[in-house]
């Protein structure tokens, strides 16, 4: 078929699919009933919106689905505390050797440790080179509090495959940067959206429960989940 | 691939009645399922204030319909989406294959879509000599299994560790274990190297937002980030009436769509697809191709009655709550749609005379409409497709080939109408029924009844295959009346 | 076909004061012809019912089932074409209601001066649990009734099974399904199940009798007008 026949057919498709609807809808136009309008969205349930409340809610909801969070109070401790992550989680007999970073700029400076001690550090290594990486580093850019959800926005972070192919990935993310509601984190995905071709919410680990619905947490996407929440220094 | 037939629902029903493993596997799943469900809607105060909140939504988008897609097509196409559309499963599958073909694609890996299983995509790209592989661990297992999915959320719900672990054994050529842990490490492994390989990523659509083009798929697993981020070409399928207004009504569904299908406040990942990256050398695919596929779906919103199965947004809730598929799965009703929804858009989208029976494989309990997040009216559907199937007599349009009536049925009722718009009739009925019973009595019940009887009257057969029959009483409340009551 | 229940619910509701009528040409409301898909033989019966009831000068038309009470608040279905007759069905709908709802919701009344002496569990009936918003009413009239004990059966919300022609269509389906219902019946240890409508009593009381339970099944109207 040519490019131009390929193009007529599609004209043709959806000028047909578009008649059909129309087509239909008048013929029920004198079956429906009163149109109920559509309704404003509800305003939501106001959330704890300070600071404080707002992490302890967001490291309740992350453990609740099998995610860990530590808080930290101030950006300088983070190098420690993603030390003490990487620790715990070589104490759970998983692969740390080969990091790998997104392009964040804050983590360069926090994973020269890692460095030092011996893990192989790469920043934003090819596809089919993270296949073989043992831990992905990513920020995020928001979270919510009242899921324990992160939000990764591409147009801001070359993020998208660190926190998705190794089998750990180590979110950092501000305390500012939480938000209270799904709302509040729709909102702001919308305004988003325009900028950011894909923007991911990730709730905890990867999981299934396919066979014989028995729970089974690491499927494709990572098995463990870490995140380090730190509060900038007011 | 195995299908079962419609066409033959009772003859499938009975198999699976007498599948006892099968039967098991459905007792738990549909209770736990249920149980879940119910726990995560008691979760949130306002879970009724959602639910008419999305009907709402759904009401509005279905009845602007062409308005919302034109939106969606036009931002979508702003933001470097190819936007196709496709009349039938034929049209769709010409498509994709098109599109797998010149960019010379061999493997496609493939998000779980009911849509893809609805027009057969597997088969139409293996036709074309293009490996297609299922990513979601239950769908994975029943294409190596060479079966179709028997529940829309658990696909391979019907099949026990001991099994899967068989067919991976015979097909994987791995040790034999029946440890679901080591099961699954199996099937990452494998399918990391498919997600490597891959040319093109096939993925479904949970819902797409007319206000920016954006579409978002929901997962648990991962397996539809990796689909939709590492191949070079993503193309998405998605149903005409999976379109919604505005971005911000996203946030309704979020929270109804998880706690109906599984019980979780959220899944695991939620992917708000944009368009395509904005700069070449930005992760993700170069191209989104996102084909609307009609497929019988334009006809439904010809009545009220039938538009509202549109709104569905394929959560299962209503399989786990019906009584008919807790006792014989998904397989029987020999479509990809099974359980109470299935019923009805079966029908409508294949055509009633393929899918005569389901609408009456039905005891109208009415516990499908309870749990649906889009409070579809299900009994209210049965019933109007009840009364399309059975009269033939009116002048069809296309939509709906004629069903070939039951003339015994047809009789019976017209009879039946006749004696009791008649109460003369009615009681002489009543009469001459207590002179009949009095053969097919036995110690004051009716037990079976076969032979010329039976054959004379097979609902009396068939009803007391199993169960006993209470007799009229000798003296009906209306003799009674007459006799001792009247004030 | 039951006349005990006509009996019975004479019964109750005179004991409550009621005066009641009975007209005697009345059939049937035409819910099996309408859930078959026969919708011109049960617009035919509906009619008769609808000229029969309004003709009636009764502050209320009571009715003994949820599913036949449910079928006559869904007469618009039938009459979706026919302004002049759905009015009437309307007002015919407008004073129906089921016996449990009657008496509770209209009449204020719980203790119809019941006794049965056993072990009581109630099943509750599809159409009138979800069409029609009946589940404590019965509950709290039998709890009124002297020496029953009252046990709270698993799953009472779960369906029986019958369906009407369902029942006799996929006869092997409506059995699979009754049978759970037997189980969590046996698992109640009672005498007794009781029910608002007769097809399910039909249905559940038949499968009891074949596999030899002795539980027995009982109308509401049964149990309330016991003495």
């Amino acid at each position: 078929m040519t490019d131009r026949e390929m193009a007529n057919l599609q004209n043709d498709a959806r000028a047909e699919i578009l008649q059909s609807i129309r087509t239909r809808l008048a013929e029920s136009a004198v079956l429906n009933a009163r149109r109920s309008p559509t309704l404003p969205l509800a305003a939501t349930v106001p959330f704890v919106s300070d600071e404080r409340s707002l992490v302890e809610t967001f490291k309740q909801q992350l453990e609740s689905v099998g995610g860990h969070c530590i808080v930290v109070s101030d950006e300088s401790e983070l190098t420690t505390a993603l030390k003490h992550v990487v620790g715990e989680i070589e104490a759970n007999g998983l692969e740390t050797r080969r990091v790998a970073l997104s392009d964040s700029p804050l983590l360069g400076v926090i994973s020269r440790d890692l460095e030092a001690q011996g893990h192989e550090i790469a920043v934003t290594p090819s596809a089919s080179d993270l296949f073989q990486f043992d831990v992905g580093i990513t920020s995020a850019q928001a979270a919510i509090a009242e899921t324990g959800t992160l939000v990764l926005e591409q147009a801001r972070e070359r993020n998208r495959l660190v926190s998705l192919l190794p089998p750990v990935h180590i979110a950092i993310v501000n305390a500012g940067d939480i938000c209270a509601t799904m709302s509040e984190a729709i909102t702001r995905a919308r305004k988003e959206s325009d900028t950011s071709s894909a923007i991911t919410f990730i709730t905890g680990p990867s999981r299934t429960a396919d066979i014989e619905l028995t729970l089974t947490i690491g499927v494709h996407g990572p098995k463990e989940l870490y995140v380090i929440v730190y509060r900038t220094n007011h | 691939m195995t299908q079962l037939s419609s066409e033959t629902f009772d003859a499938n029903a009975r198999a699976a009645l007498n599948d006892a493993q099968l039967r098991g596997a459905l007792r738990n799943a549909t209770s736990l399922f249920g149980k879940r469900r119910l726990e995560a809607a008691r979760s949130l105060e306002n879970w009724e204030e959602l639910r008419t909140q999305a009907r709402a939504i759904k009401d509005e988008t279905l009845l602007h319909l062409d308005r919302y897609l034109e939106e969606f097509t036009a931002n979508a196409e702003k933001a470097g989406v190819q936007i196709h559309w496709a009349r039938d499963a034929a049209e769709a599958n010409g498509i994709i294959c098109r599109l797998a073909r010149e960019r010379g694609a061999r493997l496609a890996v493939k998000a779980k879509s009911m849509a893809t299983e609805e027009i057969h995509l597997n088969a139409a790209l293996e036709a074309n000599g293009i490996e297609a592989i299922e990513t979601d661990l239950g769908e994975y297992i029943i294409q190596l299994a060479h079966e179709t999915p028997s529940h829309i959320i658990a696909p391979a719900i019907h099949k026990t560790r001991g099994q899967i672990a068989e067919l991976f054994t015979e097909k994987l050529g791995i040790e034999k274990t029946d440890d679901i842990a080591q099961l699954t490490i199996t099937a990452r492994q494998v399918l990391r190297d498919k997600f490597a390989a891959a040319d093109l990523g096939i993925s479904g659509v949970n819902f797409a937002v007319a206000e920016t083009g954006t579409i978002l798929i929901l997962e648990n697993e991962g397996n539809i980030r990796f689909t939709t981020s590492l191949p070079k070409t993503h193309v998405a399928l998605m149903g005409i009436e999976k379109v919604i207004p505005r971005f911000a009504d996203l946030e309704v569904f979020l929270k109804l769509l998880p706690r109906s299908g599984t019980g979780q406040h959220l899944t695991a990942y939620q992917s708000l697809i944009t368009g395509t990256k904005r700069n070449a050398d930005d992760e993700g695919p170069d191209e989104l191709h996102i084909i609307l596929l009609d497929n019988g779906r334009s006809r439904m919103l010809t009545h009220p009655t039938t538009r509202q199965a549109l709104a569905c947004i394929r959560c299962g809730a209503c399989l786990n709550a019906c009584p008919v598929y807790q006792q014989i799965g998904g397989h029987a009703y020999g479509s990809v749609y099974p359980g109470p929804i299935g019923a009805v858009i079966t029908p409508q989208l294949f055509g009633l005379s393929k899918a005569a029976q389901l609408p009456f494989a039905s005891s109208l309990c009415g516990a499908c409409r309870e749990v649906c997040p889009v409070k579809i009216d299900i009994p209210e559907l049965l019933l109007h497709l009840r009364a399309e199937i059975k009269e033939t007599s009116k002048v069809r349009d296309q939509r709906s080939e004629p069903v070939r009536p039951n003339r015994a049925e047809q009789v019976a009722f017209r009879l039946w109408a006749a004696v009791m718009a008649r109460p003369r009739l009615y009681e002489l009925s009543g009469k001459v029924f207590r002179f009949l019973q009095r053969s097919a009595a036995r110690d004051g019940a009716i037990r079976r009844v076969n032979g010329l009887l039976g054959r004379l009257a097979p609902p009396l057969a068939a009803w007391t295959g199993t169960r006993d029959l209470r007799p009229i009483e000798p003296e009906t409340f209306r003799e009674y009346w007459r006799r001792a009551a009247h004030d | 076909m039951w006349s005990a229940v006509g009996v019975s619910t004479l019964e109750v509701l005179r004991r409550t004061g009621c005066k009641v009528e009975f007209d005697e040409r009345q059939t049937c409301c035409g819910q099996p012809a309408f859930n078959t898909g026969y919708r011109f033989e049960a617009r035919r019966v509906a009619k008769h019912f609808i000229e029969l009831f309004e003709a009636s000068k009764a502050e209320a038309i009571v009715c003994p089932s949820g599913s036949c009470t449910a079928m006559v608040h869904h007469y618009d279905a039938l009459f979706a074409d026919d302004e002049s007759w759905r009015t009437r069905a309307h007002a015919v709908a407008a004073r129906s209601y089921e016996l449990s709802s009657f008496l509770v919701r209209v009449l204020g009344v719980e203790d119809v001066g019941a006794r049965f002496k056993g072990r009581v569990t109630w099943h509750d009936a599809c159409h009138g649990l979800r069409e029609l918003n009946i589940r404590d009413e019965p509950r709290r009239l039998i709890r009124q009734v002297r020496e029953a004990e009252f046990v709270e059966l698993e799953s009472a919300d779960a369906c029986c099974g019958f369906g009407g022609t369902f029942s006799v269509k996929y006869p092997e389906i409506s059995t699979a399904i009754v049978d759970e219902k037997i189980q969590a019946i046996e698992r109640a240890q009672v005498d007794a199940v009781v029910s608002g409508d007769a097809s399910c009593l039909m249905q559940i009381g038949g499968r009891l009798s074949r596999v030899g339970s002795r539980v027995r099944v009982m109308h509401l109207a049964e149990l309330l007008a016991g003495q």
